[in-house]
């Protein structure tokens, strides 16, 4: 009964609910003491103890309604000696059919599934191909040769016994092989298509990623984000005033004969990065402004301290447009107000020199998003200078190729000079690694 | 275990609902299987459905002390686990620098000195001086007891990591002393309002219940339990109207504990049927936003009179 449960477990994983060994071996202990008898309580128990997260119970219940769907189906015996034209019938499929017992027909099933080599099944849509061969395997053509013989061959209007019973058998055979069909689909495929969608996601160019996407996408980008931003925010440097940390104190100075001399304090701060991101949304990176967007909108939602700014020519600041908001309205707010314009990097500068270089300190990380096609106006790099030498760093994230760097009215050189680093960021993959240095670097 | 599981299952149910609680099957399982395995379980789901009111029950139920650690951020292991008893060590080191003439008289060299010294019986470090917090308590209670670690989402990972021995070996490791493993496991309940996301190694360790609003039959259910005065036509059309207002946006949806204060309210307003001004008049008792009450106000019509509808509908059947 074991492997039942950890094929379930298989099934589970692959529709994206994870499941720990530990979990599994707490799964065996409690069917132990529950059985397998309830379905409904076994549903249950199960679902409390292998998923842990209400997104995960739904993706339980659908799978554990899969899997568990093919009951039993009791087979009603015939009495052969009842059926005159038994002698007519000899391919195999027809004895066992009649003759064999359910778990022989489950054993020749699962052989010709093997046969047909099942485990190579990935997507969905592959499942009635895999019926098909596996039947065909199975014999069914035969079969079906030799119903229509029989059905010819009759004279009265009804079917013999015979040809009931095995018409019966042969449906019956064809649902079971479907659920079989199923479960190992369940086992082997892919079953959300969620892996292989990420997979192409990741590694397809930002600008190329159709706009109904979008969701899916965020939800990857939001993933990365916050995973990061999970991973760097948690160093924490020990303040020096404050309340007293006791236990601490005493232990360090029991050495002093008990006289508190070293104090130490209970406090810890917690060092987060802080960032301030400007985004390019004019026309020439219209196609890639929603994902630099969403990628905003994303740090956002992980990182408390940022500000994010929005570009055509003049800056805006979308900070608190992009608190409390839903990712599209947000998105579509910020390029209606914005987007679209001619680029103008210098006057952007220029605002952003007077909205906040204030604020900029030596903890401070800036983020630039853009293409540096500046419609060949003044550049003003001098102010990159100024922002440069307040800042902790400047990154710059281009989402074009390098080979397109300075061609036509790209000044990226010009502008790169005064940057810390400069990445090129055109699709997910990369976008991740940009994030992660970024968030490293940033505390 | 003579009994089977679905029976001692419906005996957790019968049991709580005597209680004043009202459990759904999955709820009852959770706690069987929470009694069963020994394991501590973590329950989530919006607030106000009874997640803390659960630990409650189970600790009445099973007969148990209850031990509650209510979690924030800040709280360390000298709030949670334990604590030395620092006034009392310092005059103990006091004392013990007096004694030390005591000890030492008459001792020849420094050899002899240092033997004695080391014969001397240390307590600096021991239970004298140790002050126990909720979670070891619960360890070392000897009936056992219902240990509640409330909306544990509030505190620090730090915190998260260090309720990881507790939960699955039952112990706490106190360096000065030793391990403390508990004799009499406690039934563990966490609670989590997910306004983090907790850590897969805790995750990993702990049953998983996920508590969603009700559907109406158990809302009434509950509300029947809770303020039996109500009479049955008002029970149905609040349980109704509450149901309605959850299938609006809102910022916070109203949960169980808000239906039993309205009902609550109404019945000391002496109301005996929903009616609209009725609704708009307690509302801010459901609705802890202006906006949201805002809303709803624009709804309330269409809610009332389809909670009335509903309910007159059943009253026939």
């Amino acid at each position: 009964m074991e492997k039942v449960l950890t094929d379930f477990v298989k099934a589970l994983r692959n529709s994206n609910v994870r499941v720990s060994p530990a979990e599994t071996i707490d799964a065996v202990s409690v069917i132990d003491s529950v059985g397998y008898e309830d379905k409904e309580l076994l549903k249950r128990t199960l679902s409390i103890v292998l998923s842990k997260t209400p997104d995960e119970k739904d993706k339980f219940n659908a799978c554990f309604d899969d899997f568990f769907s093919d009951e039993i189906k009791q087979q009603v015996s015939v009495d052969m000696d009842q059926l005159s034209d038994i002698k007519d019938i000899d391919s195999d499929l027809a004895k066992k059919l009649l003759e064999g017992s359910q778990g022989e027909l489950m054993l020749s099933i699962a052989d010709a599934a093997e046969e047909a080599e099942i485990r190579e099944i990935r997507y969905f849509t592959q499942r009635s191909v895999f019926t098909r061969r596996i039947l065909e395997k199975m014999g069914v053509g035969k079969l079906e040769d030799e119903l229509m013989q029989l059905g010819s061959s009759r004279e009265d209007e009804l079917p013999s016994d015979l040809e009931q019973e095995l018409r019966n058998q042969l449906t019956n055979l064809r649902e079971r092989v479907s659920d079989y069909v199923q479960q190992q689909f369940l086992l082997h495929g892919d079953v959300s298509g969620e892996q292989l969608r990420e997979q192409i996601f990741k590694s397809m160019n930002m600008a190329q990623i159709d706009r109904s996407y979008l969701n899916e996408v965020h939800s990857l980008v939001r993933k990365m984000a916050k995973k990061l931003a999970n991973l760097h925010s948690r160093r924490k440097k020990n303040f020096k005033k404050g309340k007293l940390d006791i236990r601490k104190t005493i232990r360090d100075n029991w050495v002093n004969q008990g006289i508190l001399f070293n104090l130490s304090w209970a406090y810890k701060k917690v060092d987060r990065p802080k960032i301030y991101v400007i985004c390019d949304v004019s026309g020439s990176v219209g196609a890639y402004a929603r994902f630099m967007l969403m990628f905003l909108f994303s740090l956002t939602e992980v990182v408390s301290k940022l500000r994010g700014f929005v570009f055509s020519a003049n800056l805006g600041e979308v900070t608190n447009d992009f608190k409390d908001a839903k990712l599209d309205e947000a998105i579509e707010k910020a390029l209606q107000k914005h987007g679209g314009g001619s680029t103008d990097y210098g006057q952007a500068l220029t605002d952003f020199v007077s909205l906040c270089l204030d604020e900029i300190d030596n903890k401070t990380t800036v983020v630039i998003l853009g293409d540096a096609r500046n419609n060949f106006g003044p550049e003003k790099a001098h102010l990159m200078k100024t922002i440069k030498e307040r800042s902790k760093q400047v990154f710059w994230l281009n989402p074009e190729g390098k080979y397109r760097w300075d061609t036509g009215d790209s000044v990226m050189t010009k502008y790169s000079a005064y940057c810390t680093k400069v990445f090129q960021c055109g699709n997910i993959d990369q976008l991740e690694r940009v994030v992660s240095t970024l968030l490293k670097t940033a505390i | 275990m003579t009994d089977g599981p679905k029976k001692i299952i419906k005996d957790i149910t019968k049991g709580f609902a005597k209680h004043g609680y009202i459990c759904s099957e999955q709820i009852a399982t959770a706690v069987y299987l929470a009694s069963e395995l020994e394991k501590p379980i973590l329950i989530e789901g919006p607030p106000g459905v009874g997640k803390t009111e659960l630990a409650n029950t189970a600790a009445l139920y099973f007969k148990k002390e209850m031990i509650r650690l209510q979690c924030y951020e800040g709280l360390d292991e000298s709030k949670a686990l334990y604590e030395w008893r620092y006034g009392k060590q310092l005059l103990y080191t006091q004392i013990l620098k007096e004694q030390m003439q005591e000890v030492l008289e008459g001792a020849k060299g420094l050899k002899e000195s240092l033997d004695r010294l080391m014969k001397f019986e240390d307590i600096f470090f021991s239970e004298d001086f140790l002050e126990t917090r909720p979670l070891l308590e619960a360890l070392t209670s000897e009936k056992g007891s219902v240990l509640l670690i409330d909306e544990v989402d509030k505190s620090d990972e730090e915190f998260e990591a260090l309720l990881l021995e507790i939960l699955s070996e039952f112990q706490i490791s106190i360096p000065e002393l030793g391990v403390r493993k508990a004799d009499v496991k406690p039934l563990v309940v966490l609670t989590s309002n997910n306004s983090r996301e907790i850590g897969d190694a805790l995750k990993r360790r702990c049953l998983h219940l996920y508590i969603p609003f009700p559907d109406a039959k158990l809302e009434r259910q509950i509300v029947q339990a809770r303020v039996p005065e109500i009479s049955e036509s008002m029970q149905i059309q609040l349980v109704n109207f509450v149901q309605g207002i959850r299938e609006l946006d809102l910022k916070k949806l109203p949960a169980i504990s808000e239906t039993i204060d309205w009902a609550k309210t109404v019945i000391l307003l002496n109301s005996e049927e929903l009616d609209a001004k009725l609704a708009e008049d307690t509302l801010n008792v459901l609705l802890k936003h202006q906006q949201d009450i805002e809303v709803v106000k624009k709804e309330i019509p269409a809610l009332v009179s389809s909670a009335t509808e509903t309910s007159d509908g059943k009253s026939l059947n």
